[in-house]
């Protein structure tokens, strides 16, 4: 009874709101540079892992076990932490004032490109897998190339299968924004921590953080559910 | 100028241990209209597939108006066969059209990206095209919003827009229901009557005879036996033929 008393929920969204809007630009700054950068490492490794390199195959299947293998958290802290000592390390072979830094942002962004790159690149090799082998076929008797075919005929049709799955990918990294905040990334997380720490509005600020992801995440969960319906028209 | 349109020559196909076709000699003129036939599994779609390399034979040779896909013992060069497949249409059994793409779109693609043609002159030979299957009014359809029939006429024009040399049709009207086949069959015999070299699969015993200017048989991975038509099917010499027309013929 005595807490629900102290409860402040108006001065905790005065105070905590702008806050939080100030964070949003990283947060869908993160979240669109990540994905995208997980659609081309998802589209490579989809490729190679199609490709009949039997090396390259081998190669992309032991990186997809360390990364589905390990949690995205290890992934992210080893990205900003481990990462750039490694590559100084070697750097420094050649040049010994050599130094490499990674800001959080980057190894934020590549850390998250990665680890949904792999998730991603099972998405689209599968849907690239499920387009009929009639329209490859189809494509070379009229003079495409194999490659050609892939990226003209094949691949739009395998983007409009994985499209809604790649909406629910987009939601999920989102949220998995927030494990930046253990990179010192001043997302949406580190900053109500903050905020809480200070103000001992501890419910309010995370009650009003969860609202702040259900904002960002709903309306694209509704998009993702519209643009499902229209490409189901002409497949 | 030569008179060969295409030209193989002790054509072999395995797939592992499997062989499919036996060494198959054939020589197709400009201007002839081939049709095979033989009965389910005896190698007809897989000969007709070697015919544009979408198979690659495991050896022998297939010469396209005077040009080899690949010369005896000559390694496999991607572009050029590529460029020789421009020169063969082929009609699917099950169409194949793009899903994503309208029908005219579906017939300027590769004009666009094969031939490099501009996107105005792909447009005015896929008008041409459609107009000629009797599809100008579904020009804008989606194949999914076409019949079976539709989408094959579709086909057919997508091929012709690329002014092939020869054109292939492997059964081109099984997957259709029987009163969709009429439409597509009128399509081919016009194009047939214009002089176009075709080789063609079928199952259609009484089209092949009207078309053909030549029937050839296939059993086995072989050519059992060959002929004018007329001859083919009131004079057949060889058992095997003659068991397979009494039971299409019934
Ligand atoms: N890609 C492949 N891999 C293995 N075997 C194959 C392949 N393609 C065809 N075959 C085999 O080759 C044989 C001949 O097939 P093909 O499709 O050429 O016969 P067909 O004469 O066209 O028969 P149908 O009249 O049923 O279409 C079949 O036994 C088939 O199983
Ligand atoms: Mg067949």
């Amino acid at each position: 009874m005595n807490l629900l008393e102290k409860l402040d929920f108006s001065t905790a969204f005065r105070e905590l709101s702008p806050i939080l809007m100030e964070g949003l630009g990283i947060v869908l700054a993160s979240t669109l540079c990540g994905f995208s950068l997980a659609l081309l490492l998802g589209t490579f490794i989809a490729l190679g892992r199609i490709s009949k390199y039997f090396l390259l195959n081998k190669v992309l299947v032991v990186l997809l076990e360390i990364v589905r293998g390990t949690p995205l958290l290890v992934q992210l802290v080893y990205m900003y932490y481990v990462v750039p000592l490694i590559i100084t390390l070697i750097g420094q072979l050649w040049d010994p004032s050599y130094r490499f830094t990674l800001s959080p942002f980057m190894a934020g962004v590549i850390g998250l490109g990665i680890n949904y790159g792999c998730y991603l690149s099972e998405v689209i090799r599968s849907a690239i897998i499920s387009v009929d082998k009639g329209q490859f076929e189809a494509a070379l008797a009229l003079g495409y190339t194999n490659r050609q075919a892939m990226w003209l005929i094949i691949i739009p049709q395998a983007v409009r299968i994985a499209l809604p799955t790649f909406g629910n990918y987009i939601i999920m990294m989102i949220k998995d924004t927030s494990l930046l905040a253990f990179i010192t990334v001043s997302e949406l997380l580190l900053r109500t921590q903050a905020y809480a720490s200070q103000t001992f509005l501890t419910i309010e600020s995370y009650t009003i953080l969860a609202l702040a992801y259900l904002v960002l995440s709903l309306p694209l969960a509704q998009i993702v559910r519209i643009m499902e319906k229209r490409l189901k028209r002409h497949v | 100028m030569c008179e060969t349109m295409i030209e193989v020559c002790n054509l072999r196909k395995s797939f592992g241990t499997n062989e499919i076709l036996k060494g198959i000699n054939l020589t197709v003129k400009k201007g002839e209209k081939v049709v095979i036939i033989g009965p389910s599994g005896s190698g007809k779609s897989t000969f007709l597939r070697c015919l544009n390399f979408l198979e690659i034979p495991t050896s022998g040779t297939v010469k396209i108006d005077g040009h080899y896909f690949a010369k005896p013992n000559e390694k496999l060069n991607e572009k050029h066969i590529a460029a020789l497949r421009t020169e063969i249409g082929m009609v699917f059994q099950r169409f194949n059209l793009f899903p994503t793409m309208t029908a005219i779109e579906n017939v300027m693609a590769a004009q666009i990206k094969i031939r490099k043609k501009s996107k105005e002159a792909a447009r005015e030979t896929a008008e041409k095209y459609l107009k000629k299957v009797g599809l100008s009014e579904r020009m804008h359809y989606y194949p999914s919003q076409l019949s079976g029939g539709q989408q094959q006429r579709v086909a057919i024009a997508r091929a012709l827009a690329m002014e092939p040399k020869a054109m292939l049709f492997d059964e081109a009207t099984s997957a259709l229901d029987p009163e969709l086949v009429g439409e597509v069959l009128n399509v081919i015999r016009e194009l047939a009557d214009e002089g176009m070299t075709m080789v063609l699969v079928t199952h259609e015993m009484k089209f092949a005879k009207e078309v053909a200017d030549r029937i050839i048989f296939m059993d086995g991975g072989v050519i059992v036996e060959e002929g004018h038509p007329q001859e083919f099917f009131s004079n057949p010499k060889e058992e095997r033929t003659k068991a397979f027309i009494k039971k299409v013929e019934h």
